[in-house]
């Protein structure tokens, strides 16, 4: 799905051709049976709320055509994947005083957010990256951000809603247990919750009217929980901008790590005294609350299905920052998560790794 | 040999299923060589064209799918692939199957009393045929996985499992067929369809085919069995794409995996435990995956239990005590952690390298215990020591450490003369850190700590400044600093102020924490009616939020450090109140603080404590040193129990004021700040008639008094 999704991104003509029909029409089924709002394909109303969209939109950015609307593709996912929207959506966002309270833009996906159309979430959620980016980064410089916050909460909400407030569990598998992948001598025991082992991958929510300061890296996390979850119908431009972003929270080039044979170990550039030319600009504090829904994304964009090479090099460089950052914090959380999928990276291209063991053996005599 | 025993043999003019005859178009030689060129490649084509021919011809009863099968292999081999399809489009695999199931389930059948010559009924497809048509299906597959169209090409390969999967319901048995190919076959079709359904970008049908060759024994060899269970626990790991097992398959109950990232543990743990037990080799990818996937689900515990069971020489000694260091730390085991870098930096290993990653670790947890200070800096100036080219990154925080440390051990310092160099040893550190690392706020923190502990009250407060600025609200610990160095100036209203713009941005504990600051700084400013109101609000809700935990019992563990975090500050809040009551004179009131105190620490020398100055307080002077020494019989250094003590005995007469004032001496010694102690010493002075030694001690108490810090920080 996420070939298809990133592929048909490339083609920037709003031209239909027949693979993007097909995937669009997948990219419905998916999207919509993941809410679990609107089970049913796209009806009157929710094209309407798309089309208003896109109406609003066209206000705001010099050149969507209006003419999309006559397209038969899906205008949704047309918002997703065509590159000149992006570009200019993320242009708009970088300008400085993007955040503030009035900006268009940030109006927009807080009432696209709020329409509660999947597909137009999952359009919120693509330039989430940029958003969380930058709204982290300029907490310190003290600019109007509420603009970035609204849209933040918003989304913070919707998970606060969908989860009921729960926490994310997980029952750790215990091997005395015999399971489908293995037998134990232990009988099977049902019900036996005392002997449950839960470990929380995200704790409960509270409902938050305003970001306050110190549950900023909360929200801004479970906002990036949900873009997780959604990240396999995000176009890669989406995930590379968020290593991008991961590489500037660090305020960490990475570069004084120096690959060892076997082993990812860090050390200093021989004379780079310059120690300035590091990247401060925008080093946020990173605790463990955001670096873990940062870590399953970055696990994603290195170790997942799509095998986009500008996507795993940018997430791999967004990786060394990090794992750099956290080895000078001695953060044992951050140097365990990264450490391990910078090893595992460097071990996924490793061509030697990569033999095909369904390789027919090839002979001329033919044995029957 | 060839085999003719499916019963329905073709002559090669008369195939029925192709209209357009294939086979014997494709048959000839010129249909064969389209695509090739180079004189080798021809003449390689000629000869196998040739052979192909010559054995085919030599048995005409060969059938026509197995013709078919044999000329599709021809045309893959030589990377003919769209030729190969055509021709193995031809072969009629939906109308064949239920031949080759029947075929196999005959075979097991009869296996065990079968023996070679024996004749198999006319009927039944040879074992031959069917692992002939097998590799068909499987080439079929890989040709179109050639020309990339991998959704029909997992179709395809889906078909030999559900033949397979039909006739064995139970997997294969131990050596189905050793003269056949057909189990090799399989097994290749078995590693090829996930990866084709991945490949097709239908990542919850690569999953369900994973999990279908997983679930059965198909007699794949334990390193292959291995990396299939590998590649399933990573594609669960990193595709993010929810599929939870369909109910069929969740037969354990609570044991069956709920989540993706369950699986993937399950897989990577039952993986370590094969690696364990020698069944397959050590893969540094397997421990990898679990490190990542423990980390995301904070199960350090597990993960340290994995790296201890690593076999000798997979990591060196020093690498493999870090990165259990690490773990233990991350599950809040720091003393553990701590004891295996100490064994990094001892002797075993001064052949070594020296492993600076470890002595930055253990300085970071000596600095968060003043108990460790002193090994704190012998890990710091370790690598001050090593400090070269390499490691210039670290110098700002290896400082900061240093400062901490020798702080906190001139805090536990006994001896004057080494307190003020320690102290001195501290601020350099900290500045040096504050220079080098100047994008950290936890520098700045630890700097207007150690400055307002040592009474810098001006640069404290400059400190504490940036430090909240940098900090930028991510944590109250800068507004809590920020307003104990206010308190300290003794302006509680500007203290009160920060403490409730804090309470606005803080999260729960921290909000009960600063309720507590906000009850001190009311008693401070002799507000005890809005500060018993406070104290009110914060028991109210420290209770809700017991309640609320009570409603999911089975998640307690994961609260753990939170409950115990609210359980002392319920404690210290009766213990505060008590004495609030014991200071406005309602005895009944504060002893029944007092009572809820004890009933819920009795061992707590500060529950003693307010016990001894309620009883003080309405003039029952023995029942007060009673308390005050069993405060003291809990923890001997208890200063405030002490400055009592001596309070209590210079009450009772001049005979007892040289034991009074060896008390307070010794107060002194534990906390020279103590202007409770300098200003009782000034009144033994006074009383004895020394009025200018008492003068001298009245100044220290005075001028200490009025840098005190409201509440104690450590």
């Amino acid at each position: 799905m996420s070939e298809d999704s990133s592929s048909s991104e490339e083609t920037n003509t709003p031209t239909t051709s027949v693979s993007q029909d097909t995937s669009t029409a997948e990219t419905t089924a998916i999207t919509t049976s993941a809410f679990n709002m609107h089970p049913e394909t796209p009806s009157s109303s929710s094209s309407f709320s798309t089309h208003l969209a896109i109406q609003s939109l066209s206000s705001i950015l010099t050149t969507v055509s209006p003419s999309l609307l006559s397209q038969d593709q899906d205008p949704a996912f047309y918002l997703l994947h065509n590159p000149d929207i992006s570009s200019q959506v993320s242009s708009l966002l970088r300008l400085p005083d993007s955040g503030a309270g009035d900006n268009n833009l940030c109006r927009w996906f807080y009432d696209t957010f709020q329409s509660s159309e999947p597909q137009l979430q999952l359009v919120v959620l693509r330039f989430l990256p940029i958003i969380a980016g930058l709204y982290l980064s300029r907490v310190a410089l003290k600019k109007p951000l509420a603009g970035f916050e609204a849209v933040l909460l918003a989304i913070y909400a919707h998970e606060t809603t969908s989860r009921a407030g729960q926490a994310v569990t997980v029952n750790v598998p215990d091997l005395s247990y015999p399971s489908i992948y293995h037998e134990s001598k232990r009988p099977a025991k049902d019900n036996d919750a005392a002997d449950l082992n839960l470990a929380v991958i995200s704790p409960s929510l509270e409902p938050h009217g305003t970001v306050r300061s110190t549950r900023r890296a909360r929200i801004v996390g479970v906002a990036l929980e949900l873009y997780y979850s959604k990240i396999s119908l995000m176009p890669v431009g989406s995930k590379i901008d968020f290593c991008e972003f991961c590489k500037v929270w660090s305020g960490q080039e990475g570069h004084e790590l120096q690959d060892d044979e076997d082993n990812v170990e860090f050390q200093d550039n021989q004379g780079n005294a310059d120690k300035e030319s590091v990247i401060k600009e925008g080093r946020i504090a990173l605790p463990w609350e955001l670096l873990q829904p940062v870590s399953r994304i970055l696990g994603h964009c290195l170790l997942g299905p799509t095998k986009d090479e500008e996507l795993i090099g940018s997430a791999s460089a967004a990786c060394k920052s990090l794992y750099s950052r956290s080895l000078h914090d001695i953060n044992p959380h951050a140097i365990l998560a990264t450490r391990s999928l910078l090893r595992l990276s460097k071990m996924a291209s490793d061509p030697k790794n990569n033999v095909d063991h369904t390789e027919i053996p090839m002979s001329d005599v033919i044995s029957l | 040999m060839l085999c003719a025993c499916s019963g329905e043999q073709f002559k090669f003019d008369e195939p029925p299923q192709s209209p357009e005859s294939l086979a014997t178009r494709d048959f000839s030689a010129s249909g064969l060589s389209s695509r090739t060129t180079g004189d080798w490649e021809s003449k390689l084509e000629d000869f196998q064209v040739d052979e192909a021919e010559s054995t085919l011809k030599e048995a005409l009863s060969l059938n026509y799918e197995e013709a078919r099968a044999l000329l599709g292999r021809l045309e893959y081999q030589r990377g003919n692939f769209d030729a190969a399809l055509q021709v193995f489009q031809g072969i009629d695999i939906k109308g064949l199957a239920p031949k080759m199931i029947n075929a196999i389930v005959e075979r097991i059948q009869y296996r065990k009393p079968r023996s070679k010559g024996e004749i198999v009924p006319p009927s039944v497809m040879s074992m031959h045929s069917v692992s002939l048509l097998v590799e068909a299906i499987l080439l079929k597959a890989k040709s179109l996985e050639e020309l990339s169209q991998y959704r029909e090409a997992a179709k395809e390969c889906g078909i030999i499992l559900d033949i397979l999967e039909s006739a064995l319901p139970n997997g294969i048995p131990e050596g189905i067929d050793e003269d056949c190919k057909l189990e090799e076959m399989f097994h290749k079709a078995l590693e090829l369809l996930p990866a084709l359904w991945t490949n097709a970008g239908l990542l919850d049908e690569a999953i369900a085919s994973y999990r279908r060759v997983l679930i059965r024994p198909w007699n794949l060899n334990p390193q292959k069995l291995a990396g299939v269970q590998k590649e399933l626990a990573s594609i669960l790991l990193y595709s993010a794409v929810e599929a939870t097992l369909p109910p069929q398959l969740q037969l354990w109950g609570l044991a069956s995996p709920q989540s993706n990232i369950e699986e993937a543990i399950l897989l990577l743990l039952v993986l370590m435990s094969k690696v364990a037990s020698g069944e397959i080799k050590w893969d540094g990818e397997i421990m990898d995956h679990l490190t990542y996937a423990l980390s995301i689900v904070g199960q350090f515990e597990l993960l340290a239990e994995h790296v201890e069971q690593a076999l000798p020489g997979i990591y060196n000694r020093a690498e493999r005590w870090y990165l259990l260091a690490l773990c233990y730390t991350a599950a809040g085991q720091n003393e553990a952690a701590l004891n295996l870098l100490k064994k990094v930096s001892g002797c075993s290993e001064s052949k070594n390298k020296p492993h600076i990653p470890s002595f930055l670790l253990g300085a970071k947890l000596c600095s968060q215990d003043p108990m460790h200070a002193h090994e704190g800096i012998s890990f710091a100036r370790k690598v001050l020591d090593l400090a070269d080219n390499h490691n210039q990154h670290f110098i700002g925080q290896v400082h900061k450490f240093l400062g901490v440390c020798h702080g906190n051990a001139a805090r536990i310092s006994l001896s004057d003369s080494e307190r003020v160099l320690l102290h001195r040893e501290s601020l350099n550190s900290l500045n040096n850190a504050a220079l080098n690392r100047k994008e950290d706020p936890e520098v700045m923190y630890s700097l207007g700590l150690e400055n307002m502990l040592q009474r810098n009250l001006g640069v404290a407060f400059e400190n504490a400044i940036v430090c909240t600025e940098m900090m930028a609200g991510n944590s109250v610990k800068g507004w809590k600093l920020l307003a104990l160095v206010v308190s300290a100036e003794q302006r509680f209203k500007d203290a009160q102020t920060v403490v409730e713009f804090a309470l606005d941005e803080a999260g729960r504990i921290d909000q009960f924490e600063l309720l507590r600051l906000k009850a001190i700084l009311q008693i401070a400013q002799e507000q005890p009616k809005q500060a018993i109101e406070t104290y009110r609000i914060l028991l109210s809700l420290i209770q809700a939020q017991r309640d609320n935990q009570a409603k999911n019992p089975e998640q307690s563990h994961i609260f753990k450090s939170e409950v115990l975090a609210e359980r002392n500050l319920e404690l210290a809040a009766w213990q505060d109140l008590a004495h609030i009551y014991t200071k406005i004179g309602s005895w009944s009131d504060a002893k029944i603080c007092v009572d809820k105190a004890k009933f819920m620490e009795f061992h707590s020398p500060r529950s003693w404590h307010v016990t001894g100055m309620l009883f003080e307080a309405q003039s029952l002077h023995k029942e007060a040193l009673v308390s005050f020494s069993i405060a003291l019989s809990v923890e001997p250094d208890y200063v405030p129990s002490i400055v009592a003590t001596a309070e209590v005995l210079m009450k009772l007469g001049t005979q007892s004021f040289s034991i009074a004032r060896s008390f307070l001496m010794h107060a002194l010694r534990l906390d020279p700040t103590n202007h409770e102690a300098w200003l009782n010493l000034g009144l033994i002075s006074k009383m004895e008639g020394s009025l200018k030694q008492a003068a001298e001690f009245f100044q220290a108490a005075h001028e200490l008094q009025l840098s005190a810090p409201i509440q104690s920080f450590l």
